[in-house]
């Protein structure tokens, strides 16, 4: 009986115990809290140095509109699969396009190479701009189709694949046209960003070599 | 009676002026967040790489590139335990998720795309949603992960509808929010390594999704 109550007892003590160690962790939590979020600066702003850093604020945010693209620009957002082509702030045209997969592909054999295809992200510029283009078909597009790779070029080069237009931006990347329309909005291509055709057609004749290309 | 309004107008003046200089001492308070807040990002925008600012006091999370806002996420709730002194630049160190996203590896020979439209009778009517590809999607993506960046943060981005659905799960997430972070906050301040943890809940899955997909390894950052 003695030993019963003994047990509870400790049981109470220490279930009070953990309470209090509890609540003493609340406390310190509420008080870090009551810090945050810091709704002001980390230093005060003596009255004599106002105007120098109302001067040092407008510099600052002519120097920030100083980095944005001028003219027309292309974004690329690869998880929406949507092209945005802006002049500024302002969305002059909205396309749905198919980005990279991310799949991979292993080269079987020997050399035992491989290729992600994903489409690259960051900053670009429009490299070239090219009418009714051909497709040079790369190894990889031949080790895919579990097909040999040809040794001349005649056997690479494909019409009609890559649409009307391509904008080249750069290590063998560009934003081109496509027969797999019914695509369009997914993770499908080898790196490239296919485009409809309307789109495609408006989106070239807008764009010159070295504008920029935002891809993200 | 002129004593009387007189002193009103005392009063009242010594209340306007008190306003006034509380109005003036705000307003140089936020020119100068606004200038810590202009020079960090700055710093970052002047690089060609993406990178994102958390406003805690706007609650939303923008990626941007060259200043430029690319996506916004506002946020539907957040919540945090610990050291609340994680303002600044930071980059992202770890993306930790319970099922991280695979990618597929194909076998050569085996196409990994439907044939194109024209050809492809049988699936013509099929809306592209509906296919099932070989890719690596948006859906894919975790709905509930975290991140970690260099200066100890530690921020759990989960959507509002991905919350836990199990009554276990939601007893683990209880337990760890409740009793395991106060007591970990407790015990590591006092240790000297303090925890600063953040939650951050969104509306959609797809936002969840959408920043685990743009937020990659090393993306530099601005927690205003």
């Amino acid at each position: 009986m003695t030993i019963k109550r003994l047990l509870i007892a400790a049981a109470a003590l220490a279930y009070l115990g953990f309470l209090a160690v509890l609540g003493a962790s609340y406390f310190i939590g509420l008080k870090q809290a009551s810090v945050w979020p810091p709704a002001g600066p980390r230093q005060d702003i003596p009255d004599k140095d106002l105007p120098k850093v109302e001067r040092t604020v407008q510099q600052l945010e002519k120097r920030m509109t100083g980095l944005l693209p001028k003219g027309l620009y292309i974004v690329i957002d690869t998880a929406e699969n949507r092209l945005y082509l802006k002049n500024g702030d302002k969305v002059v045209r909205t396309a749905v396009v198919s980005c990279g997969s991310g799949v991979v592909l292993e080269e079987p054999g020997g050399k035992k190479r491989s290729w992600v295809f994903d489409t690259p992200r960051g900053e670009f510029s429009v490299k070239s701009k090219i009418t009714n283009p051909y497709w040079v078909k790369p190894d990889w597009a031949f080790i895919e189709e579990g097909e040999a790779i040809p040794r001349g070029m005649e056997e690479r080069i494909e019409a009609g694949t890559l649409g009307d237009y391509a904008l080249g931006f750069g290590q063998g990347y560009f934003i081109h046209g496509t027969l797999y329309t019914r695509l369009l909005g997914r993770n499908v291509t080898h790196g490239c960003v296919r485009v409809g055709d309307e789109d495609l057609k408006a989106v070239f004749k807008a764009i010159s070599i070295g504008s920029k290309i935002y891809i993200y | 009676m002129k004593r009387t309004a007189s002193v009103m107008i005392a009063v009242l003046l010594a209340a306007g002026y008190q306003g006034l200089a509380a109005s003036a001492e705000m307003d140089k308070a936020a020119l100068a967040k606004k200038q810590e807040g202009l020079n960090a990002e700055y710093g970052l925008a002047k690089e060609s790489q993406f990178y994102f600012v958390f406003d805690v006091l706007g609650r939303k999370l923008e990626l941007r590139v060259r200043g430029m806002i690319l996506r916004s996420w506002p946020l539907e709730s957040m919540r945090f335990w610990g050291q609340p002194d994680f303002a600044g630049t930071v980059e992202l160190v770890k993306k930790t998720s319970l099922k991280a996203p695979e990618r597929i590896v194909i076998k050569p020979g085996e196409s990994e795309e439907p044939a194109p439209a024209a050809k492809s009778a049988s699936t013509a009517s099929a809306t592209p949603a509906e296919f099932d590809l070989e890719a690596l999607e948006l859906k894919d993506m975790p709905k509930r992960f975290s991140l970690d960046f260099d200066n100890g943060l530690h921020v759990t981005i989960k959507a509002k509808g991905g919350a836990a659905s199990s009554f276990g799960a939601k007893m683990r997430d209880a337990w760890t929010w409740y009793v395991d972070l106060p007591l970990r906050n407790l015990f590591g301040s006092r240790e000297g390594q303090a925890i600063s943890e953040l939650e951050l809940v969104f509306d959609e899955e797809k936002d969840a999704q959408s920043i685990y997909w743009h937020f990659f390894d090393g993306i530099k950052g601005l927690i205003l």
